[in-house]
């Protein structure tokens, strides 16, 4: 057997392993109830608990952006976000989370949206915030 | 009942129309002839029908280009194209990059540069004009029914970019005949593509995704036309062309998301950006084992399988980026348009092309008996072309994941953090494609003297250690080993590389692009590394941080800072001032004053002004940000608006002046003597005296009116004096008083007693309540040395350049030598 054949079944063979070892990287689409028991980084899918209280209160901390979602199995939690509002997230029917629960709060690294689109209800628009890279305008309140 | 529109002018979409079914037909006409011109070389029917269907193809784009271009610049918005990626307040300039914004747009700008490429080959490519075309042309019928929009079984075929409005949304106000009067503007333009990027990012990215078909149709015609070898020469300046156009379109797209997105970077690993560069990577392992096999006839399997996966690895990540398959893993992947199962067909096609091809022609591949030399240029690059196919199938993996889940049903997610998780493969891949397109230079092909390659490979090895070491030690990358490692890699290779430069300009000019070339991706290395690895965030915000229970244990503190309009705030070597912001609509720009000061003289050292705007776009989805950037020669300063005070707020403050009462806070009643000294919030206020002869403007004074004036001096916080005098007035038993105010300080005082058995004055205070000042939240990020990377990808791509004339170079000696 040449040289190069040897070479080349070595490097198909890490690749695959590779492969299989990516998989651990990889994560898991799971709820509130596991985050809390697994206690590690994952994404959590749910909606907006719109009747609740999103509060964001830049004159007092910037980087603290808090509200409550629902999981897929409508589970509440109050979400603590480390970085400015997302704009627009009043509007989302769908966010994917990704953070880990310290305690009864869940505290998320990104927050991820699925937005209605602009024009047509069939088409999505996502946008993406990480911490702090998307705009939001804030009303403070009055007092 | 059929509505009669008013106001539509249909003939520019019929016209679009037309063009798009004549630019499929004639495209698969013309793939026919070419297919069946090939092995008749001698009877020229076919190859006259090819030519002529091709050259009407390419009429015919052009037109589909024309008539789309027409509706949108014209603000036709009974168009749905135009209407939902442009609007009428769209700059010139914007227009056409709201023309590849969507989808169709875009398989159109692909189908004109694969007509124009296809006019270079027909002019060029000689012999190998039939095969190469038929296969061109396939591809070009393969987009144009994208773009066909027919419903053929009750399918639909593509997606016309000429199609209605009224025919694409169902809405209420359709039924009006007059719908065109009530619609005012198009949706506009996503704000993060205004930028000038975008007007030439997309036509070099798909210019160099065009490019790929050509060594992919050359190695179909090659095995299909079983000319194994002739092939590779002629593909070799092609594949070289398309490494350079997508290479440039790659680094443009970066340098767009670096200007102009909020990814706080230029490399962020999303699927998009990865989709593109896996056949770059490909292609690249592609040209040298080409080259490798050219020179040795060695890897010839390899060679004609990396030029063709390369193309059909283009075709999937078309699917990727358009089919919707991404879901959620993206930022900015299109929608599926219905074009799926039509994308799964395009790639689908070209796999079974090339498969069918490796597979049945696998027998009679010209193979070499004799085993490469370990010490041998052509082994390396073969090893080298190699790891980069590895490094491809992890990004592949990983980036393929939804469409694991879709296929087997799965549901994994993708990695959490997946910029961390794509370098921790990358950085070992890249590590070893430095060093090998170091020492592989001092290889020769078949044979290498082993003692005069280690004496040269170790001469450089040990320059490249100092290089390391100086770089290492001023980028401050030395906390991690594999950072250290691949700075080492990336300076073996510029080492290397520049001495082989260095001998080109002595007369061996034939290296000069591969030596350029390779310096650029040593530089790229470096840049990409320095930047990536050391970029710190320099608006920690730790003065305005206010801890939250049970939270700051855990977290950082945060990346954004809070600045109220005119308050200085010290920010690592800056101190930094929002000044106010400007508003050019549908922008509002955010002006933020740098300054440096030097410590001991208190001077101000540098100062600059950074405007990161936002644009209020409800369509859009709210405000978008985009950050503003100050370059130095060796690094970046970027800042980017992360919040700011919504506007309707602004404006109550700022409409209106109140002057009555109701303007001010509850008043503080004071029971005064001369002398005394009250406090107000910004400061205080003294009374000084009184003036029994004060005068009232516009009353003139009777005898028995007594007119006091309160004679009082305000002093502010920050140094200015005011006087003002309130006056106190009795005129025939009843009091009035005339209030001042001293507006700067938003105070308003009344003198509005005298009480002559306490002996006392009764002053009121009124203030304004405090005007709530105008606020920013804010993040900047410290680039170092990012100048490299844009450097090296400069450099690169003239590299690849320099070796096309080359190789074309060698192409004409070899057409002449057999002459």
């Amino acid at each position: 057997m040449k040289k190069s054949s040897v070479i080349a079944i070595i490097v198909i063979a890490l690749a695959i392993a590779m492969i299989i070892v990516m998989y651990a990287d990889s994560s898991t689409y799971s709820t509130f109830t596991e985050a809390k028991e697994k206690q590690s980084e994952l994404y959590v899918v749910g909606v907006l608990n719109k009747e609740k209280e999103l509060l964001y209160n830049p004159t007092v901390d910037a980087n603290h952006f808090s509200f409550y979602m629902y999981d897929n199995d409508s589970t509440e939690c109050r979400v603590v976000f480390r970085g400015a509002k997302p704009q627009d997230i009043e509007r989302s029917e769908q966010i994917v989370l990704t953070g880990k629960m310290v305690g009864n709060e869940f505290h998320a690294s990104k927050i991820l949206m699925k937005c209605p689109s602009k024009y047509n209800q069939d088409e999505i628009e996502v946008i993406e915030a990480n911490t702090a890279q998307t705009i939001g305008f804030v009303d403070t309140p009055i007092d | 009942m059929d509505i009669t529109y008013v106001g539509e002018s249909l003939l520019p979409g019929k016209i679009g129309q037309f063009f798009v079914i004549l630019s499929f037909g004639t495209a698969l006409l013309s793939c026919i002839s070419y297919y069946f011109a090939a092995p008749h070389k001698e009877d020229r029917s076919w190859l006259n029908i090819a030519r002529v269907a091709f050259w009407i193809n390419v009429a015919a784009v052009i037109g589909i280009g024309s008539s789309l271009f027409y509706i949108i610049y014209n603000h036709l918005f009974e168009y749905h194209y135009a209407w939902a990626h442009s609007s009428r307040s769209l700059p010139t300039h914007y227009i056409i990059s709201s023309f590849w914004e969507g989808q169709e747009g875009s398989f159109w700008l692909w189908m004109f540069w694969q007509g124009l490429l296809g006019i270079v080959l027909v002019f060029r490519a000689k012999s190998w004009e039939s095969p190469v075309m038929a296969v061109v042309m396939l591809c070009q019928a393969v987009l144009g029914s994208m773009l066909i929009g027919v419903e053929i079984f009750g399918e639909r075929v593509g997606s016309s970019p000429f199609i209605l409005l009224r025919e694409a949304m169902n809405a209420p106000i359709f039924s009006d005949p007059n719908y065109l009067g009530m619609i005012a503007d198009g949706s506009g333009l996503n704000p993060t593509l205004q930028n000038y990027w975008m007007v030439i990012h997309p036509p070099a990215l798909f210019l160099g995704f065009a490019a790929m078909i050509v060594p992919f149709a050359y190695a179909v015609a090659g095995l299909w036309q079983r000319r194994y070898k002739e092939w590779i020469a002629v593909g070799i300046p092609w594949a070289l062309f398309a490494v350079m156009v997508l290479g440039a379109g790659i680094i443009m797209g970066s340098f767009w998301a670096y200007e102009a997105l909020n990814f706080g970077g230029f490399w962020a690993w999303d699927p998009v950006e990865n989709a593109s560069i896996i056949p770059w990577l490909t292609l690249i392992a592609a040209v040298h084992v080409m080259i490798a096999y050219k020179n040795s006839g060695h890897s010839y399997f390899t060679a004609a399988f990396l030029a063709m996966i390369s193309f059909v690895l283009v075709i999937y990540a078309s699917f990727l980026t358009r089919s919707g398959v991404l879901g959620e893993t993206s930022v900015h992947s299109f929608t599926d348009l219905g074009l799926y199962w039509q994308l799964v067909a395009f790639n689908v096609i070209f796999l079974a092309i090339m498969v069918y091809l490796l597979v049945s022609r696998k027998k009679e591949m010209p193979s070499s008996q004799k085993e490469e030399d370990i010490y041998s240029r052509e082994f390396w690059l073969f090893i080298g072309a190699l790891v980069l196919v590895v490094a491809c199938v992890q990004i592949i993996a990983s980036t393929s994941i939804p469409v694991f889940n879709v296929v087997f049903g799965t549901k994994v997610a993708p990695p959490l953090d997946p910029v961390q998780h794509y370098n921790k493969w990358q950085a070992g891949f890249a590590v070893v494609i430095g060093l090998l397109s170091a020492f592989t230079q001092f290889m020769k092909y078949k044979r290498t003297d082993v003692r005069k390659f280690y004496t040269a490979a170790l001469a450089s090895l040990v320059v490249a250690i100092v290089v390391t070491a100086v770089v290492v030690y001023i980028t401050k990358v030395y906390t991690n080993f594999m950072y250290i490692l691949l700075v080492f890699a990336a300076a073996y290779t510029l080492v290397a590389n520049g001495k082989i430069l260095g001998d080109a300009i002595r007369g061996k000019w034939k290296l000069t692009g591969s030596a350029v070339a390779h310096i650029g991706f040593g530089l790229l290395l470096i840049g990409g590394l320095v930047a990536a690895a050391t970029n710190e965030v320099i608006s920690v915000n730790s003065s305005n941080y206010i801890a939250v229970a049970g939270f700051d244990q855990v977290e950082k503190p945060g990346d954004n800072l809070f600045l109220t309009e005119g308050e200085p705030t010290q920010m690592g070597d800056y101190r930094i001032t929002y000044v106010g912001d400007s508003v050019a609509p549908p922008n509002v720009y955010y002006k933020i004053n740098y300054e440096k000061i030097d410590e001991e003289t208190g001077r101000v050292t540098e100062s600059f002004q950074l405007r990161p705007f936002a644009q209020n776009n409800p369509q859009m989805g709210g405000l978008v940000g985009t950050p503003a950037t100050k370059h130095y020669l060796t690094h970046d300063v970027y800042t980017l608006i992360t919040a700011a005070m919504s506007e309707p707020h602004q404006q109550g403050q700022q409409g209106g002046e109140q002057t009555g009462f109701e303007a001010y806070d509850e008043p503080a009643t004071y029971e005064t003597n001369i002398g005394d000294t009250l406090r107000y919030r910004n400061g205080y206020i003294v009374v000084e005296g009184i003036n029994r002869n004060a005068t009232v403007q516009n009353i003139p004074r009777k005898d028995d009116d007594i007119i006091v004036g309160l004679k009082l001096r305000v002093h502010a916080a920050t140094g200015e004096q005011y006087e003002a005098e309130p006056v106190f007035l009795i005129r025939g038993g009843t009091t009035f008083d005339l209030f001042k105010d001293v507006e700067e300080q938003g105070l308003r005082l009344r003198f509005s007693n005298i009480m002559p058995q306490k002996d006392k004055l009764e002053l009121m205070v009124y203030q304004k309540p405090l005007p709530e000042k105008k606020w920013v939240v804010f993040k900047a990020i410290k680039f170092p040395y990012i100048n490299f990377f844009w450097c090296g990808a400069i450099v690169m791509t003239i590299g690849f350049f320099l070796s096309i004339f080359r190789r074309n170079k060698e192409i004409r000696k070899e057409r002449i030598k057999p002459a």
